[in-house]
């Protein structure tokens, strides 16, 4: 049984879904306590097409996760994806009155606040609101401006935003099971909590998190976010071209990707193949090594170009120091840290979550970076809050998230 | 049917294995020689050659020859070829000794030192004259010892050539490879020997396993018939639910094999399948056709698959074959047993001889005796179409006169350099040009007819990015053509 806190994360991926339970103990340090998981149903491109199913299968995960770690899970924090989702940067100002010249809580409340006045379209929500900078009278990189002295007080925010009906589909999912929503959370946000430290944050660096259904990427300069979004192109397209390209069933494509899978060419022998048993309903068959990594390298190549095209519309790439930090479950076919390196032009690692008490052994799986992510997230969120039930409304700011 | 089946098996239990021996020259060679018998090889079949004292007397083989006790005097050459020759020759009486009434000899040596290069041609010469046949395991040295020490390696395998009737050449620098970069030096070396025995080890086992279709010294010498060539080996094991295909992955895996992709420019690939009883019909047909994945079409496969009850569930591959260098090996073609080192070994051929007469199976029979008993269609019209050319072969060597069972040996060597590759080679360009010319004519664009589809998203929103359907596989898009 859990001692300290609970807090839960749960993730609703296109190939999986996965429940992390950690406990923050007294000495702030995070324990894992147990690790559910169930296949995925229902869910495209990191969004619920069948509310039944991806119902029955959150449930599924969910007990899973209850009985491996011996709690009743009562709250979750959500993590979401999707195509939808988008990031952009905006400053607010707020200018202290004449008689008062000292910045106090209330006017750095103002300023977030003022930043959120943005037009964002009509079915949009904000999900994020994350402080980048302050500025006092045009003094950059204020860090905390209240007790400062000045009149003109600016924060630059990095606000992720999505469609609020899709969103609120993943939330009421899980809220029928019954299970209460503390927080929802973009998924790249999340994992670049357990992914990178500090110090890479503030060098620098692109996570890019490619799971079954999208691909989500959240961009670090001087440890503040400048840049996140989602491409709905993730593992199971990998899957697809598999299957269209060699003509076989989907569930073998998805095996023969998993177990085979490489993104690199002119690797493997001249003719080497790999033989797929025979199977009920399925005649076996041998596939060139060649083609199968041909066709993997062809779309991933796609998708990192696609991806380096569009963080090259602002110029922050240009200041990543520490790399591209490439996480999630496609993160595990071979060779694809070269492929994103050579792409990018700048060192790729492939990663998973780091510096966590307890199961280790999940830590170190990709496929849950963002999972863990969730409770790194909610733990600096708790740190922040004063414990009790507020309610929390969805679209709530945490400005402290960096 | 109980009697058919035991009259069956008899020949094969009877058997007696080939006396062979494994030499190792130099403190290289005792290395490889302490890899081979920690691999199972038995100890009185292993002769450590060297000239330093300290390095011999810590090694295991049970019979040890200390080279050069006047001009070295227990100690060792200092990386000087000529005092390791020199060595080698005042020593050659306890070395004829050692190696007398073996009928095949393994030579281990690292070349570019003192003893290895020195003392391993002489070594050779010495077995050949006895009559016995020679295969030299040679390592050359890593390019970072200097090129000192390559040209002295390859001075060495050069007379190694002349001498031996096969070598087989290991470049230090491939073994780098198998290696992790991390990896201690000492594993790096490791990882040398351990092929090197490996390699004995499995030459060993095709030429004394019972096979179902045997390969005899005749087929290893078609496979290694290249001078100054490049030996390629591979040997895999496994013993998985696949292991037709892991152990030929692994075999292709060996460092000189260069991931199989020499093995294309082969003319001839010798493969030993064996395995347990268990072993099926249908696995080799996958391996060989998976194999055949490998080679051209016109290169010979020489195929050999042995049962061995000690085996248990192992399905082992040894692949053999050679790369010819450039220049053709016409002009040097077979080694003649040199001059000064003539010792009529009368005691080894009629050890050889017995054999063939009592008991046609027998070993002998299926080695030395295959080209002349049961004639192979190739080698025997060979023989006939080029009198002139075993006519100098059979010259420079006295001994041959004597008695007639040396004589098959360097005729069957003779027939197999010579006579297969021309024989092959103009078939091949006949062969293989024409068709490919009409693939060219023939290949003509396919025209699409189905709709591009977008298959298990079919039903979800598609990702247009950029004007493209990102949900159409890519390769459909780019229009290049996986298959």
């Amino acid at each position: 049984m859990a001692s300290g806190d609970l807090i839960v994360g749960l993730e609703i991926g296109t190939s999986k879904i996965c429940v992390v339970v950690g406990e923050t103990r007294p000495d702030g340090t995070l324990k894992i306590l147990g690790v559910g998981q169930a296949p995925s149903r229902g869910v495209r491109k990191g969004e619920i097409v069948d509310f039944e199913t991806a119902m029955k299968c959150v449930h599924e995960a969910v007990v899973d996760a209850e009985q491996k770690s011996d709690v009743m899970i009562r709250s979750v924090y959500v993590g979401v994806a999707g195509g939808h989702i988008q990031g952009f940067n905006n400053r607010g100002c707020v200018m202290l009155p004449e008689d008062r010249d000292e910045i106090d809580d209330q006017d750095v409340d103002d300023v977030k606040v003022n930043a959120r006045e943005v037009s964002i379209p009509a079915q949009n929500a904000f999900l994020h609101s994350i402080i980048q900078h302050y500025h006092v009278d045009g003094q950059d990189g204020v860090l905390n401006p209240v007790g400062m002295l000045g009149q003109k007080l600016e924060a630059d925010f990095h606000i992720i935003h999505g469609v609020r009906t899709r969103i609120q589909n993943t939330i009421r999912c899980v809220k029928e099971l019954p299970l209460e929503v503390e927080d929802v959370v973009f998924g790249a946000l999340a994992s670049a909590q357990v992914v990178l430290t500090q110090h890479q944050k503030n060098l620098g660096a692109l996570v890019v998190d490619i799971g079954g259904g999208t691909t989500d990427y959240i961009l670090y300069v001087d440890g503040a976010v400048k840049q996140s979004g989602v491409l709905a192109i993730g593992g199971d397209h990998i899957t697809n071209d598999i299957s269209m390209g060699l003509r076989i069933p989907m569930a073998r494509a998805e095996k023969l990707k998993i177990d085979e899978g490489g993104c690199v060419l002119g690797n493997c022998l001249p003719g080497e193949t790999i033989l797929l048993k025979d199977d009920s309903g399925f005649a076996g068959k041998e596939i060139e090594r060649e083609t199968l990594n041909t066709i993997i390298h062809l779309r991933l190549r796609e998708t990192f170009e696609l991806l380096k095209r569009t963080v090259e519309e602002e110029p922050f790439i240009n200041y990543v120091g520490a790399g591209i930090f490439i996480t999630g479950g496609c993160s595990l076919l071979s060779g694809i840290d070269h492929l994103a390196g050579e792409i990018f032009e700048m060192p790729a690692h492939v990663t998973h979550a780091q510096t966590l008490a307890g199961l280790t052994s999940a830590v170190e799986n990709p496929q849950f970076a963002t999972a863990i992510g969730l409770l790194k997230y909610a733990q600096a969120v708790q740190i922040d809050r004063p414990r009790g039930g507020i309610t929390r409304i969805f679209g709530r700011l945490f400005n402290r998230m960096r | 049917m109980i009697q058919l089946s035991k009259n069956y098996s008899l020949p094969e239990r009877q058997e007696e294995p080939i006396p062979i021996k494994v030499v190792g020259v130099g403190s290289a060679g005792s290395n490889a020689l302490d890899r081979v018998l920690l691999d199972g090889m038995d100890k009185n079949d292993l002769i450590a050659v060297n000239t330093d004292v300290q390095s011999l007397v810590s090694s295991v083989a049970a019979r040890k020859v200390q080279l050069g006790r006047e001009c070295t005097r227990g100690l060792g050459t200092g990386g000087d070829p000529e005092l390791g020759y020199q060595a080698a020759i005042e020593s050659a009486d306890e070395l004829r000794q050692s190696i007398a009434g073996v009928r095949m000899i393994f030579i281990c040596a690292g070349l570019g030192g003192g003893t290895g290069s020195g003392a391993a041609p002489i070594v050779a010469q010495l077995a050949r004259e006895a009559g016995s046949l020679v295969i030299a395991f040679a390592t050359l040295p890593f390019s970072f010892e200097g090129k000192r020490r390559a040209a002295q390696a390859q001075d060495a395998l050069a007379r190694l050539n002349e001498v031996a009737n096969a070598v087989i050449c290991f470049e230090n620098d491939r073994m780098g490879d198998m290696v992790a970069p991390k990896a201690g030096i000492h594993q790096a070396f490791g990882v040398a020997d351990m092929t090197i025995s490996q390699s004995v080890r499995s030459i060993v086992n095709l030429i004394q396993r019972p096979g179902l279709i045997r390969i005899g010294f005749d087929d290893l010498f078609a496979a290694l018939r290249t001078q100054n060539g490049r030996c390629l080996f591979g040997f895999g094991e496994s013993d998985s639910d696949n292991r037709a295909h892991d152990a030929l992955t692994q075999a292709l895996k060996n460092p000189l094999m260069d991931k199989g992709r020499m093995l294309s420019e082969a003319a001839h690939v010798l493969v030993q399948v064996a395995g347990g009883p268990g072993m099926t019909l249908s696995e080799v047909e996958i391996l060989m056709r998976e194999l055949g994945k490998h080679v051209r079409d016109h290169t010979q496969i020489v195929f050999g698959t042995a049962v061995d009850g000690k085996m248990g569930n192992r399905l082992a591959v040894t692949i053999i074959s050679s790369l010819a260098s450039e220049d053709s090996n016409a002009p040097q073609s077979t080694p003649p047993i040199p001059e000064p080192f003539l010792a009529p070994p009368p005691a080894a051929l009629e050890q050889i001889e017995p054999p063939p007469k009592i008991d046609p199976p027998s070993v002998a029979a299926a080695t030395y005796g295959a080209a002349g008993v049961q004639p192979e269609p190739e080698v025997v019209p060979q023989a006939e179409r080029s009198p002139d050319d075993s006519i100098p072969f059979e010259q420079p060597q006295p001994v041959a006169a004597e008695a007639p069972q040396p004589l098959p040996m360097p005729s069957i060597r003779k027939p197999a350099p010579r006579l297969i590759p021309p024989k092959k080679k103009p078939v091949i360009e006949k062969e293989s040009k024409p068709p490919q010319e009409k693939y060219v004519h023939a290949k003509q664009e396919m025209m699409q007819f189905e709709p591009i589809t977008r298959g298990r998203f079919e039903k979800s929103e598609p990702t247009i990015v950029e004007g493209q359907d990102l949900d159409v596989p890519t390769f459909l898009r780019k229009n290049i053509k996986v298959k």
